[in-house]
Formats: structure tokens, sequence, C-alpha cells
């Protein structure tokens, strides 16, 4: 793991995309994350607007726009669901101001550095969600850590093929 | 900025919860209508396509049910095939039971099963979370949908509608852990509330450990919860568990008659209201006419009853031992006992005897001179006790043993 100066990386590797795909790919993720579980049932272990937070934060390595980005998708998913809104809004909030943070400060083109980073990230993002609901907000919640675990394996898989092809999107000079 | 939009999000969260009078902090039930705002503007986003995408068929769903998920086929084929044998044999059977069903069927007129309005709807989406156990249908208030109305497939019952917007529905699945549908175990007749687990399984909560509950018993909806009507399938008992927050307690788990996970088509329950075709509902008021002849024939009939039984003299059994003297600081009976408790009957008034006897009240018995041969009986074995010249026993007279006589 390569790790270089903050500013030098930013400067070098800051990643540009037509707005268009600001735009539509996290509606799709948001779209697929809806509608998939319908198709595998219980097997929809992957949480793919977190995927998307942490692609965008990497690659942009500004953790305003890391924040924003994790803010507005986990709210979008506390709309769709039965929960209080906020609740995942807060837990990608803070994936996303990390993912920013590090990816400022290390070389996020590896595959093994993604495949890591997506399941830490996910892990987090579980425990704030957990934390929020039964700590903070103080309701009662049954909590399967073993299918954080697998969420957290799925989410990875799919940034390791995912992420190549979101790259091919990015606005070269 | 990561702290003010933390911040605000916390203050957001803090808004939708509230403290009940028990002191639990719960979520609530009906959205705010900043709350509901956030929701129409994602139902808003996300449906669209979902909708888009359900009707294409061109989805992954068919992609993966028709080309890849193909496991078993071959020998789902082969059972297949035998099935078919087997039911055609049978069909031959049932042919002729079906024609009698239908003469029947015409005789009595009977159209319609199921007596409750419904509208069949198509689930498009879901949340997308393990936590929320939510998905949206592709009707909405334009279509008559409202909140808390249930939602049934053919299998059983799925959740009830929580939240409608103007062209989709969100609906609450019974496997939520917020949900609650009032349940009965059909054989045993034990009531409990159902709602789901951690891991999407709806179970029947709060319940006393019972031996009498097991693996296979159906599960029904109760009918106290003015959701779901009474009587329609929820699923049958999959095991049994202890509850680990009380030791008396236990968990029912029940495996869902309707594909939770798989959800097509479903029907909303419009009206809970019965529908009757008019013929029915004549049939019903003419019932109710009849009845309310009847009640009030019944009714003159029992008060005809009581004014005889007032007017009528009471019955006294004249072997009753006599009433003891009325004490003087004597508790009154009640208003309501005086008629319930029954009346001492008055000592019998002995008629004077013609020809008295040794035998007759207030004769005093003859002193028996000295037991001589001649005069002294001889008791027999299995001899009557001694009777009077009437065969009455000792002590009774003619008029004793008569039927109790009737006082005023």
């Amino acid at each position: 793991m390569s790790v270089l100066g903050a500013d030098f990386r930013r400067d070098l590797e800051i990643r540009r995309y037509p707005l268009l795909v600001y735009a539509l790919v996290p509606l799709a993720a948001l779209v697929l994350q809806a509608w998939l579980p319908r198709v595998l049932g219980r097997y929809a272990w992957f949480d793919l607007p977190l995927v998307i937070t942490v692609y965008f934060a990497l690659g942009r390595r500004s953790p305003i726009q890391g924040t924003i980005m994790g803010a507005a998708m986990g709210l979008f998913e506390d709309a769709l669901s039965n929960h209080a809104i906020g609740v995942n809004g807060i837990a990608k909030t803070v994936v996303g101001f990390l993912a920013a943070s590090v990816g400022v400060r290390i070389d996020v083109e590896n595959h093994t550095i993604r495949l890591i980073l997506n399941f830490l990230l996910s892990l987090l993002s579980s425990a704030i969600f957990v934390f929020i609901y039964r700590i903070l907000l103080g309701l009662d919640l049954e909590w399967s850590w073993i299918t954080e675990l697998l969420k957290a394996v799925g989410n990875s898989i799919i940034a390791l093929v995912l992420f190549p092809l979101l790259d091919r999107l990015q606005i070269r000079d | 900025m990561l702290l003010v939009i933390l911040v605000a999000q916390i203050v957001g969260l803090a808004v939708q919860v509230r403290r009940t009078d028990a002191g639990r902090v719960t979520l609530d039930p009906q959205d705010g209508p900043g709350v509901r705002l956030i929701r129409l503007w994602a139902d808003a986003l996300v449906t669209p396509p979902e909708r888009l995408m359900h009707s294409s068929k061109l989805g992954f769903g068919s992609l993966w049910q028709d080309y890849l998920d193909l496991r078993h086929v071959r020998q789902q084929n082969q059972d297949l095939e035998k099935t078919i044998d087997r039911l055609r044999l049978e069909q031959a059977e049932l042919l002729e039971d079906a024609h009698q069903g239908q003469r029947l069927q015409a005789l009595m007129g009977f159209q319609e099963k199921y007596i409750y309005k419904t509208l069949a709807a198509q689930a498009i989406g879901s949340s997308g979370s393990d936590q929320s156990r939510v998905f949206y249908l592709d009707k909405g208030a334009a279509d008559g949908l409202e909140r808390d109305m249930a939602v049934i497939t053919a299998d059983g019952i799925v959740g009830k509608v929580r939240d409608v917007f103007p062209h989709t529905a969100q609906v609450l699945a019974i496997n939520d852990q917020t949900s609650g549908a009032g349940v009965i175990l059909e054989t045993t007749r034990i009531r409990g509330i159902l709602r789901g687990n951690a891991a999407g399984q709806p179970q029947i909560v709060g319940i006393m450990a019972d031996q009498r509950i097991q693996p296979g018993e159906k599960v029904l909806t109760a009918g106290g919860d003015q959701i779901f009507p009474r009587g329609l399938p929820v699923g049958v008992v999959e095991k049994v568990v202890r509850d680990p927050d009380r030791d008396s307690f236990i968990d029912v788990i029940v495996k869902p008659a309707a594909h939770l996970d798989r959800l097509d088509e479903v029907l909303v329950i419009t009206s809970a209201l019965p529908r009757f075709s008019p013929e029915q509902q004549q049939d019903m008021a003419t019932s109710d006419a009849l009845k309310g002849a009847e009640a009030a024939t019944i009714k003159e009939q029992q008060k005809a009853s009581e004014l005889m039984a007032e007017r009528l003299p009471g019955l006294t059994d004249p072997n009753a031992p006599p009433a003891p003297a009325a004490q003087p600081g004597a508790t009154p009976p009640a208003p309501g006992q005086e008629q319930a408790a029954p009346a001492t009957p008055p000592a019998p008034k002995l008629m004077h005897t013609q020809h008295p006897d040794r035998f007759s009240p207030g004769t005093a018995p003859e002193a028996l001179p000295e037991a001589t041969d001649e005069v002294k009986p001889k008791p027999r074995q299995g001899a009557k006790s001694p009777q009077n010249k009437e065969g009455l026993a000792p002590g009774v007279t003619s008029k004793q043993t008569a039927k109790p006589r009737r006082t005023p």
C-alpha cells in the first residue's frame, strides 16, 4: 500500500464524470436496491447505494462531496423504508466522509484495497445503523450480524466488479 | 460540513420519535408532513423506473428465472410427469363429483365465495433493506387504497397498507419487526400477535409455553386487529422456541402461507364490510324480519308465564322440617333473592283422626303388658315392619302420605 502526501494525490487523481453519471448512477443504485430484493428474495446481501457512495467518495477525493453524496443516498434509502428518516442518512454520511478522507491518502486503484475498504466501511455502516437505532433512539431492533457480514462480503464483491466498469465513465483529458 | 449535516439529521430523527405514556420510545406511526414529503419524493423518483422494469419483463428477474436458475429442472420434469399420471386417474374419479357439485351450486345459486371487496395490485418494488420488510404496490390513493387496508394473496395474508401515495402504496409485510397481526392457532385456539424477527420470519410472540403447540398446526387470523378479517390463512407452525427474554414464554416461528419473498400479484381488501348480492341482502332482510317477529312472540309468552306464576299458588312439602322462627336481627333477603330462595313450607296442619290407635300422632303409646307367649309377636326374618290398618309406616297417617297440598 503506497501512502502519499494528501495534496499530491488530490491534485494528481481527482476524477471527473459527466453530470449525467452523477445523476443516473446513484438513481440506478437506488432503483436496483429497491427492485432486486424482490427477485433474489432473502439472498439480497448487498447495499448498492453504499457501494456507489464509496466509489464516488474515493474517486472525487473530496470529503465534502463524499459527505453530501452519502447523506443523500442514505436519506433516500430511509425514505423508501419504514424507518425514521436519517438513520441510514447518518451512517452513510460518515461512510462517505471517511471514504473520501482515506481516498486522499492511499492508492485506491488497487483491487485489494478496494475490497478491504468496502468490507470495512460496510461493517461500519451497519454498526452506526444499530447504534443510532438502539442506543440513540432507544428503539427495539433485532439484529443478525451474520447477515451484515454477508452483506459486507457482497458489497466487496460487487465493488470489485462495478468499480472498473464505472471507471470507464470518467472524463479523461 | 460533516457536523452540520450530522446535527441536522439527528435533529430530524428527534422530531420523528416520541415517548409513550409507559416511558418507551417509539416511532410516530403516522408520518409528519415533512417526513411524508420526503417519502413522497423518494417514491416519485424510484417507483417509475421500477414500474417500467416490472412491466417490460426484460428485467433481471425474468433473465434469472428463465435462463439461469434452471437447477434441478430435469428432476422436476420427471416428478411432474409422474404427478400428471396420478392426477389423470384422480381426475376421472373427481369428474363425477364435480358434476354433482355443479348441480348443487346451480341449485343454491351460490355465485361468489369471497364476500369482501378486493382490488388486485402488482408488487413493483421493496425498501431494499433487510431491516425494513416493506414493498410497493402499483396502486395508490387514486385507485381507492387507504392506510391499514389488509393485503392478501390466494395463499394467505401478506401485510397491511402502511402509507398511500397518489399512484403507489407502501405495504408493511407481516414479517417486519414493527408489524402486528392478531392470529389464532387453529387446533389449540391459542391467540397471539404475529410479527417478524431479525431473520425475516413471522413469529407469534407473547404466548405462554404450551406443549400442545406442534409444528404443522395451521395459523389463522383472529380478526381482533381491525385489519385482517377473521379466519384467513397465515401459515403453519414451523417450530417453537423459547423466548430469550422471558422464561415462561415461547415464540412460535410460522412458515407463511404466502410467498413473502417473491410476491407478484396481491389483493387489497378495500372494504371489510361483507359484500352481498341483492338476493342475499333480501334473504337477510327477510331473516331479520322473521327473527324480530319470533323474538316478540317469545317475549309475550314469557310475560304471560310470569303473570301465571304470580297468580298460581306455590307448592309446599308437608314433610319438610318446620321453618325456624325469624330472628329479630335477621337480615332481610335481597330484592333479587326473594323469588330465587325456596319458600319454607309451613308446618303441616294435621287433621283429627276419627279412630286413633297407638300409632296415631298425639296418642301416648299404651304400656305393654309383660311379654307373654300369647300377645308377644315374634319378629320374623324379612317380615314387614309393623303397619297400621291402612298399610302405612308407624307414625304416619294416610293424610300425611297424601300428595302435598297447595297452600294459598
